[in-house]
């Protein structure tokens, strides 16, 4: 439950799966415009060393999502996978799909300038805006990734 | 009884599929292993009445349950129904809708499986799986 530890996720149906290294360890919250409609709710997610990331399986696709980055989903069921950066600064794979998925600290939520009235997390934690998330590539690389 | 709530529009995130349906007052979340793999977070499902979709063939549709399916689009993976089968009820992603205000949230279900992972500050009514599963026994909608 760490940086630097191999993980691995699955789908609902099973028909696609992935595999890769943590960056930081944590559980980040993205509540932009984007990552909520392709979600159906919030989308909850592990930074991931984006050349670990292999994903795999009949039903794996990717749809591209802006110019920037690609989404990863089960084709098959429909679950969420994985977002990368389409020139590798960033990726990150759904917390969800991974058993064991509780032991991972909920660090940070971002685009907190797009969330809805609907609802609100517990707890105390960084809460970035779009921007602020979007100025931390680079300079920290991944971390916080922007869903753009 | 409230007036009724007036029809909707929403879609996916692509826009291949796109739909209408007549809200109902609340949003829930489920916490149940299946809706929280499928959507990659935490699923916020609205019930709704006539559902009207433009155009199914996008539409992606995943039996799980006997009774139950998880409809999303083919094309870029957004999660945006769960279904009975038999057409007799429909639960649309909140998200989905192109104007998410004043639907509250009230509910949160099968609040045994969630994960420690995170928890939501709203003070909403909370069922176990089994506390859910008995009372909609009997009634048209069920997880699964």
């Amino acid at each position: 439950m760490a940086a630097g530890e191999r993980i691995s996720g699955r789908c609902l149906c099973g028909e696609a799966t992935f595999e890769a290294v943590l960056e930081d360890g944590a559980m980040h919250a993205c509540h932009c415009d984007s990552c909520r409609r392709w979600t159906g709710g919030v989308y909850l997610y592990l930074p991931v060393e984006p050349a670990s990331l292999s994903v795999s399986g009949g039903g794996a696709r990717f749809f591209q999502s802006s110019a920037f980055a690609e989404r990863g989903f089960c084709a098959q069921c429909g679950s969420t996978l994985a977002f990368r950066h389409l020139d590798g600064r960033s990726a990150d794979v759904s917390a969800q799909a991974v058993e064991d998925c509780g032991r991972f600290p909920f660090a940070s939520e971002v685009f907190v300038d797009e969330q809805p009235a609907n609802y609100v997390f517990a707890g105390a934690r960084a809460r970035l805006t779009g921007a602020q998330s979007q100025g931390l590539i680079g300079a920290a690389p991944t971390a916080e990734a922007a869903h753009v | 009884m409230s007036e009724p709530r007036p029809i909707r529009s929403g879609g996916c995130l692509c826009g291949a599929v796109r739909f209408t349906a007549r809200p109902g007052p609340h949003m829930d979340v489920c916490h149940c292993g299946m809706c929280r793999r499928w959507s990659g977070g935490a699923f916020m499902g609205v019930p709704v009445t006539e559902l009207v979709i433009e155009d199914e063939s996008p539409l992606g549709a995943y039996a799980s349950s006997d009774y139950g399916e998880r409809a999303f689009c083919r094309n870029c993976g957004s999660s945006l129904f769960w279904r009975m089968r038999d057409g007799s009820a429909a639960v649309a992603s909140l998200q989905a809708f192109d104007d998410l205000s004043g639907i509250v949230f009230a509910e949160e279900i099968f609040i045994d499986d969630k994960p420690a992972l995170y928890s939501f500050a709203e003070d909403t009514a909370k069922l176990t799986g089994a506390e859910f599963m008995a009372r909609m026994s009997g009634q048209e909608q069920a997880g699964g």
